[in-house]
């Protein structure tokens, strides 16, 4: 076990370095941040004193090798455009960023995993087809048409909900049902495929003969050798939310990562969007290698072909 | 179908609604796109800021809302010589933390953002200024030499209370400004919004708010969602689009004004085709400027044909408009093919509406141009067009603002000769610039600059487009005067219920 931890957590490492250097070098090859900090009218020379207060002025390597000095203490820097720590500004948004996420995860899962059953237990169905059709309609909806949507029926004509912002529980509803659409579309789906799978299999003909009910079925047998494709899925959907988060916090003026990103993307605030970026790998990097862990606890066979 | 939807959803929502917030009516929110960057009035300054902290400071001079200058923070002033302006500072004005305005704070304010250390955006309007020095009630500054925008610059010079910035810090001065302005700094949820309170012991109009939030929703579709659904009360940077949404309905209003940005296509006469002067009429000649304003934009954007607006002092009102007559465009280019096809490129930046610089590519291209299109993120943009002419593109495609409403602000940085922004080299030109630049006669500047403006009409040294226009919405019983410096002081604003 420990060998595979070791194995998985050096892997870990070496994306986050391989990360971290393309994301220092690809974001200085897009242009230089300090013509947008200043009015149109500056002068060449004010542009140069600006690139020397920033640091940007220096060789190229020199800034790479400081910026690694700087992330191996966990110093992220301070943002041009705002004069603030970015720790300080990142830390202000991952609260809302895990609100969300979270409520859009828990929608995903709530209506998910027993829409992929049902579908499953009514294989030939039409309502299987029904539910189909709406899944795939959840799946093909793009984010920023059906949360506009969504505001304009519940926030302008019904006035149910507010229309963006954030603040109450209400607030977090819609941003949720938005970013949890996709991911709830992709769970309904893998838990279908992977029940429809074990339906076939002998234990669960065993156990109907011995005449277990559907639902001891489904509960106790059913969904837990379904978990495995489920636990992967959920890896990959972190990210997922994280990357759909850029849309949905736009649009519903929600305070997170997403957001904060696009606004230091447009401010060209290279620091700060450099920090989200990083955080987002770490985030994917690490909810890959806790899935890698949990399958290894839920099926030894996995920790034993890693060898 | 929309109707139908409407009415189904319509008695739907009979039932109560839950979770509908309403802003009170005391109090005003506003959307605006973004979160300010920052609350220090002399460090980064772009309108989303300075929406904001205009309302927490006072300035030196403000303008009311026809644009003329008046005074604030300076009740009088005097050109004592000329590089010397005296100006009489009002007694009894306090900062929010009670400390009274003193006219050492008015230096100190000078002095801060002319600090070359202190890395200011805004030190190239200012660094003109090379002293300033109180005595009594009167502040004294000293200019490098004749500046007669300095009046138009002190519009935009906030006044910070030296002993709090000393005190605290330009860091924690940022996070929790004091200011001597109609609204008091509250609170800043960052990422969301900056609330401010009324100033009640302000000294000049107060505001008829108690409580003013400027929210950050960057989606302009939200924006307007905000707006009818009765969760804002002002929004800001909405588009002609959305202005015909909210033209329907009666809870709500579109207010527009025509602001002090001047669209302009930039021509590199260095390089073939543009270097003829042939070439630049035909290019001109294409161009239908009015099907730009009035078919594309519909936001009250004016036609423009000088380097300035009827909003900027030095405009001259007898520039005949252009012409549009593409008929005399194609038989300039058919004339000399060779020349016409000479490929070109315009040079152009996300930030701009990519309609205006597809229909000026197609314009020109039915004219018999060959010119390309040539997108490139902002910095970039702005590397090329600040380039050497030989490095230069062909075209051009921007929008110029000096926030001054002083030709100087404009025409000098495009059209001069020594402005890394100019591809124009003419000496007599730039000597009307100059002239322009450093009277203090009115009488004599208007002329210098009528002569520049004539000059590039007659010359097609760039071709000036339209005067941009500026989209609100608004409740429909908010009074609120736009103007061309986009301010938006809350105590000259008012809302009935």
């Amino acid at each position: 076990m420990l060998r595979f931890l070791l194995q998985r957590g050096g892997q870990a490492l070496i994306a986050v370095f391989g990360v971290v250097t393309l994301v220092f070098f690809i974001q200085r090859l897009t242009g230089d941040p300090t013509a947008l900090l200043l009015p149109e009218t500056a002068t060449q020379a004010d542009i140069e004193a600006m690139r020397a207060t920033l640091g940007l002025d220096r060789p190229m390597w020199a800034q790479y090798i400081d910026f690694l000095g700087d992330i191996a203490r966990f110093d992220l820097g301070r943002s041009f455009v705002q004069n603030a720590s970015v720790w300080e500004i990142i830390a202000s948004r991952i609260p809302e960023t895990l609100q969300l996420a979270a409520g859009a995860l828990a929608i995903a899962l709530l209506i998910g995993l027993p829409l992929g059953v049902l579908m499953a237990l009514t294989a030939q169905k039409p309502v299987s087809r029904w539910t189909m059709g709406l899944v795939l309609a959840c799946q093909s909806m793009p984010t920023f048409w059906s949360g506009i949507m969504m505001i304009l029926v519940f926030g302008v004509w019904l006035r149910w909900l507010p229309s963006s912002g954030t603040g109450t529980f209400a607030h977090l509803i819609m941003p949720s049902i938005a970013l949890g659409l996709l991911s709830l579309a992709t769970y309904a789906r893998i838990t279908r495929s992977a029940v429809v799978d074990e339906l076939g299999k002998d234990y669960v003909r065993s156990a109907r003969a011995r005449g277990v009910g559907t639902g001891r079925m489904v509960c106790k047998h059913l969904m837990r050798n379904s978990l495995i494709p489920i636990i992967s899925i959920t890896a990959l959907e972190i990210s997922q939310l994280l990357a759909g988060a850029v849309i949905v916090e736009t649009v519903f003026a929600w305070p997170g990562l997403g957001l904060l990103t696009v606004q230091s993307i447009a401010a060209r605030d290279f620091v700060v969007v450099q920090a989200v970026v990083l955080l987002g790998a770490f985030v994917t990097i690490f909810a890959n290698l806790a899935a890698d862990i949990l399958y290894s606890i839920v099926d030894p066979r996995v920790r034993l072909s890693g060898r | 179908m929309k109707h139908c939807l409407q009415s189904m959803v319509t008695a739907a929502a009979l039932a109560v609604p839950l979770f509908t917030t309403s802003a009170m009516a005391q109090d005003i929110t506003i959307d605006l796109a973004g979160e300010p960057a920052t609350m220090d009035p002399h460090k980064q300054w772009n309108p989303t800021s300075y929406y904001v902290y205009r309302n927490i400071f006072d300035n030196v001079l403000t303008r009311d809302n026809d644009g003329t200058i008046v005074g604030q923070i300076a009740t009088s002033w005097n050109q004592t010589t000329n590089n010397t302006l005296e100006l009489t500072i009002r007694e009894g004005v306090t900062f929010h933390d009670g400390e009274a305005l003193e006219p050492s704070d008015v230096v100190y304010s000078v002095k801060r953002i002319t600090n070359k250390d202190f890395g200011s955006p805004q030190l190239g309007q200012f660094n003109k200024i090379v002293d300033a020095s109180a005595a009594g009630n009167v502040v004294t500054l000293t200019t490098d030499g004749p500046y007669p925008a300095l009046m138009a610059q002190l519009v935009k010079l906030s006044i910070v209370p030296e002993h709090v910035v000393e005190a605290v810090g330009d860091d924690e001065f940022n996070a929790a400004p004091i200011g001597s302005g109609a609204y008091a700094f509250s609170d800043w949820d960052r990422g969301v919004s900056v609330t401010l309170t009324r100033n009640d012991s302000y000294w000049g109009d107060k505001g008829p708010f108690e409580t003013a939030i400027f929210r950050a929703v960057p989606d302009a579709a939200t924006r307007v969602a905000d707006l009818q659904a009765g969760t804002a009360d002002l929004v800001v940077s909405i588009d002609s689009d959305a202005a015909a949404q909210l033209a329907s309905s009666t809870e709500v209003k579109v207010l527009s004004a025509p602001t002090e940005r001047v669209a302009y296509m930039g021509l590199n006469l260095d390089k073939p085709p543009f270097n003829d002067p042939k070439m630049r009429r035909a290019a001109s000649l294409a161009i239908d400027r009015l099907g730009i304003t009035e078919g594309l934009l519909q936001a009250g954007e004016i036609p423009m044909a000088q380097m300035a607006s009827p909003a900027h002092f030095g405009y001259n009102p007898d520039v005949a408009a252009f012409e549009y007559d593409l008929d005399a465009a194609k038989a300039i280019t058919g004339a000399n093919p060779d020349l016409a096809a000479t490929p070109a490129t315009l040079a152009t930046a996300p930030v701009f509406d990519q309609r205006i610089v597809q229909a000026l590519q197609q314009m020109l291209n039915d004219a018999g141009f060959n010119i390309s299109i040539s997108m490139s993120d902002m910095p970039t943009y702005l590397g090329i067009v600040r380039s050497d002419p030989s490095e230069n593109s062909e075209l051009s495609f921007g929008r110029w603002s000096c926030a001054c409403q002083d030709a100087d602000g404009i025409a000098y940085p495009v059209l001069h000769s020594d402005s890394n922004w100019s591809r124009v080299n003419v000496p007599e030109l730039d000597a009307l610039l100059e002239t322009a630049r450093a009277s203090l006669d009115a009488a004599v500047r208007q002329e210098a600059y009528n002569n520049v403006h004539q000059m590039v009409r007659d010359n097609y040294y760039t071709l000036p487009l339209y005067q941009a226009a500026v989209l609100y919405g608004a409740k429909s019983n908010l009074n609120f005067v736009p103007t061309a410096n986009e301010s938006m002081f809350l105590n000259r604003m008012s809302m009935p219920n």
